[in-house]
């Protein structure tokens, strides 16, 4: 069996002696920045780089007094989840909370599949300096844990602004608006497209979740989106261009491995690079490098798309006091290089959600009810965690 | 066939700011190398950029300085090549949304016409490190130095509307002036804080298509930039001529041989918006804050001095090509020197004497107003040209006054006319030959009598008084 951990930290006692986060116990991934440590991020194009500084999410959580138990596995950047450990040093107590570089949902999936909560915060609330991914428009620091307490603490500790990130907001989240008093008076809304072409067990769950939610009283609106496919589509061009255009700083020249033999720079180039990234990566960053340099008014027209699907998907929301999608709790087990088609598979539901920025938590599946996500509004992420804490009771059997 | 260029420039221009483009680094290039880097500027997994708000003001004066338009809306792109000296793969730079777009000088060209050259726009970028090539023993290796990676650029794009050398040149010297005014950079081709690239092609006369071009790179002063255009108009023409077709590549230009050459073959993908650095909006209040901040551009100084002190519009442009000279020029007639006097004391002795010290103008010990001092002596007739060059010297080595130097020293002039007379008698008595020969009119003779009696008086007689008085006795 491949061992959850790359790193274990030596000496994981808190930095400080109290603080809101004081004992618990957090692993990283090496997508995450921590001074000294290995930093490779899955990838022989990293090996043996170590980071310099600490990411800003892993400051505040040693000034938080978190305990920092090491490094788990990663898919390479942290790209999907062939042969990534997420998830699983929560699942078997070795960790309170885990830091999971989120791209396409790889935070929500793994949560899911250890049967844990979630949440991929808005973006802009959390800095990333010190993430090494693929798609920066779209990767976010992921936090998941056994409940929505541990992770509304979390992102307590760790949201705000950051003077090295100027993409963040500078404002604080508005205040969240007040819960139902229970599960009654709760809306959901359901896009019937997200349904299409889903396993037939995991849209069962789903439906079962739904039902369990509803006669506790949860209303479950219709919401349709015939634009629902272009998620994903948006998804894996825009993503694949910003891929493969900011890759080049994992050059596999200044760390990495440098094959021998090559008569100049360009050769070196490609012969490091080539050996250095796994197939998937590399499948990934020749679509990316297509659409950049073959296609890119293609480009150009799924970042407008973008656009009107952001004000899509928020209008959306806004109806509703958050969005239910499904959610796959298992991922297929060969964690060995697998084709960019396969690695995606998992993450069609959870791409909606990157693509717009707005927050998505993760609940697990219990009993016949499948694992699913809500999406809610931007920056409302505190409340998506508290209506999150409600269904949980709901889902759980409680009233 | 008769040929002309169409010319088109692309000047990048390294902004003085006290720190990097996107990091707290110091913008030092010259110092040891590698000494300032970060994890930002090194490119490393997981830096953030930020950009400075130094910088970005520095851009932006300069763009107001050239007449550009401030855009409301700019953004970073990821501009991708792969390099040594860019280990990250991507320069950050606007190619989409530039920071300015539109704006010009007007030059005036070889047949003293007035030619109205366009910028296309002005955008932000970051400077690439630098390669060091050397050998290790027998063994030649690359070193890369980070110190200038980061640094804040801008791009100054033009129009194609350039025809000859001539014109280029004057707008490169014009340009160095205006950015120079806004103080935002040296503008040294020569130390690369201006660098400047020329895309060329020649088409028949009269033609208006737009033909293939060439870029040149690698010109390190404003004449190499005029010969390599000139010789790539001249190249170009003769291939036309030939029937051989111009295709698109990059050239160096060699000083040593004179020549383009060709070099390696560009590769330019589209770029991709940098998702890291913010857009930049800028509202009209920060843009007219901003105006507030510009000096008086050399272009309205000159017109300004013409109409206030009578100058000439050629003297005017002398003037007004740099700040300190202009500034030196209004304090000295502020002091009540004439503009003329003002004008060719400091183009003939002060500037070649501060150059000659390795001073500069401002921080000159010979102030406006001590040379003030010594002009009102020479105006005043107290003081002869000859006294007052040596009392300017005076006046660099010591602190004393003119008016303290010259009676010290003795160099009040003679004026009076018994004491000139009594010289003059002297003198005439003993050149008899001098003295025949004026009156047979050998015109140099009266030149070689003034200078007996300059001479008899220790050069301290006023010549035109001298002069005055020769003519009354022969």
């Amino acid at each position: 069996m491949t061992p959850i951990t790359l790193f274990e930290n030596p000496n994981p006692a808190p930095a400080v002696p109290d603080g809101p986060l004081y004992g618990t116990r957090v692993a990283l991934q090496p997508t995450i920045s921590v001074a000294g440590w290995p930093t490779d991020a899955g990838s022989a194009a990293l090996a043996g780089f170590t980071a310099l500084e600490d990411a800003t999410v892993v400051q505040r959580l040693r000034q938080a007094g978190a305990a920092l138990t090491g490094l788990t596995r990663t898919s390479e950047f942290g790209f999907g989840l062939h042969g990534s450990q997420a998830g699983e040093a929560v699942r078997l107590g070795a960790a309170d909370a885990e830091l999971v570089l989120d791209m396409m949902g790889e935070c929500r999936v793994a949560a899911a599949r250890a049967g844990a909560y979630g949440l991929t915060p808005s973006a802009g609330l959390l800095s990333r300096l010190g993430f090494i991914g693929l798609i920066p428009s779209m990767e976010r620091c992921g936090l998941l844990a056994r409940s929505c307490g541990t992770l509304h603490a979390l992102l307590a500790a760790l949201a705000g602004p950051d003077g090295r990130d100027l993409t963040l907001e500078e404002a604080p989240p508005p205040a969240p608006a007040p819960l139902p008093a229970d599960a009654r008076g709760v809306t959901l809304g359901v896009i019937p497209q997200a349904l299409d072409g889903l396993p037939a067990a995991q849209a069962e769950g789903f439906r079962a979740a739904l039902a369990r939610l509803a006669t506790a009283g949860v209303a479950v609106r219709e919401l349709p989106l015939p634009e629902y496919d272009l998620f994903a589509l948006v998804h894996m061009i825009v993503g694949s261009v910003e891929a493969s255009s900011c890759a080049g700083r994992y050059d596999s020249v200044r760390y990495g491995r440098r094959p021998p033999g090559a008569k100049n720079w360009n050769e070196m180039y490609l012969s490091a690079r080539g050996a250095a990234f796994g197939t998937c990566v590399k499948s990934f960053l020749i679509q990316g490098a297509f659409f950049q340099f073959e296609r890119y008014a293609a480009y150009e027209n799924a970042c407008r798309i973008r656009a009107r699907l952001v004000a899509a998907a928020q209008r959306l929301v806004s109806e509703v006091d958050a969005l239910a999608l499904p959610l796959p709790d298992r991922v297929p087990e060969d964690i060995t290089a697998a084709p960019l088609a396969e690695t995606c598979a998992p993450f069609g539901c959870t791409r909606l959600a990157s693509v717009t920025g707005q927050p998505a938590l993760a609940m697990p599946a219990a009993g016949a009810c499948g694992a699913l996500q809500l999406v809610g509004p931007r920056l409302g992420d505190a409340r998506l965690l508290a209506l999150g804490e409600t269904l949980a009771t709901v889902c759980r059997g409680g009233k | 066939m008769d040929f002309e260029a169409v010319i088109g420039l692309e000047i990048h221009v390294e902004l003085n700011c006290a720190t990097k483009l996107f990091c707290d680094c110091p913008n030092r290039p010259g110092d040891e190398p590698n000494a300032n880097t970060c994890p930002t500027c090194l490119w490393l997994p997981g830096a953030a950029p930020c950009l400075s708000q130094a910088a970005l003001e520095k851009a932006a004066l300069l763009c107001l300085g050239l007449g550009s338009e401030l855009q409301p809306l700019s953004a970073f792109d990821q501009k991708v090549y792969y390099y040594p000296d860019l280990p990250k793969g991507y320069q950050l730079s606007q190619a989409h949304l530039p920071l300015s777009r539109g704006g010009g000088i007007t030059i005036t060209n070889e047949r003293g016409e007035a030619r109205a050259l366009r910028i296309h726009h002005i955008h932000m970028e970051e400077d690439v490190a630098k390669l060091v090539h050397e050998l290790e023993g027998r063994q030649p290796i690359s070193l890369v130095d980070f110190n200038r990676a980061g640094a804040p650029l801008v791009e100054i794009v033009t129009e194609p509307d350039f025809r000859t050398p001539h014109e280029a040149m004057e707008f490169l010297k014009a340009l160095r002036t205006q950015v120079r005014y806004v103080g935002a950079s040296e503008c040294s081709m020569e130390n690369g804080t201006m660098r400047v690239d020329a895309n060329i092609s020649v088409r028949p006369r009269g033609s208006s298509q737009m033909n293939t071009k060439v870029e040149v790179k690698n010109m390190n002063s404003v004449r190499h930039v005029g010969d390599a255009i000139a010789f790539e108009i001249a190249r170009q023409s003769a291939a036309v001529q030939a029937g051989e077709a111009v295709v698109l590549h990059t050239r160096l230009w060699d000083p040593d041989k004179k020549a383009t050459l060709p070099m390696r073959a560009k590769f330019e993908g589209p770029c991709v918006p940098d998702p890291s650095v913010p857009a930049i909006a800028l509202t009209p209040a920060w843009i007219e804050t901003l105006r507030a901040r510009l000096p008086e551009m050399p272009a309205a100084k000159a017109e300004r001095l013409v109409k206030e002190h009578g100058v000439s519009a050629e003297d005017a442009a002398f003037l007004s090509a740099d700040t300190d000279v202009a500034a030196y020029f209004e304090a000295l007639t502020a002091h009540g020197v004439s503009a003329k006097m003002a004008l060719h004391w400091i183009a003939t002795q002060v500037l070649p004497a501060v150059r000659e010290r390795g001073q500069e103008l401002s921080a000159s010990p010979v102030t406006p107003a001590r040379l003030a001092g010594l002009l009102t002596l020479l105006a005043r007739d107290e003081i002869n040209a000859n006294a007052a060059r040596e009392v300017l010297v005076a006046l660099f080595q010591s602190e004393a006054s003119a008016e303290t130097i010259v009676s010290a020293r003795g160099f009040r002039q003679i004026s009076d006319t018994g004491a000139l007379d009594a010289l003059i008698d002297q003198v005439l008595a003993a050149q008899p030959a001098a003295l025949a020969d004026v009156r047979n009119g050998v015109g140099k003779a009266t030149g070689f009598l003034i200078g007996q009696v300059m001479q008899a008086s220790q050069g301290k007689a006023n010549p035109k008084r001298i002069k005055e008085l020769l003519a009354k006795r022969l």
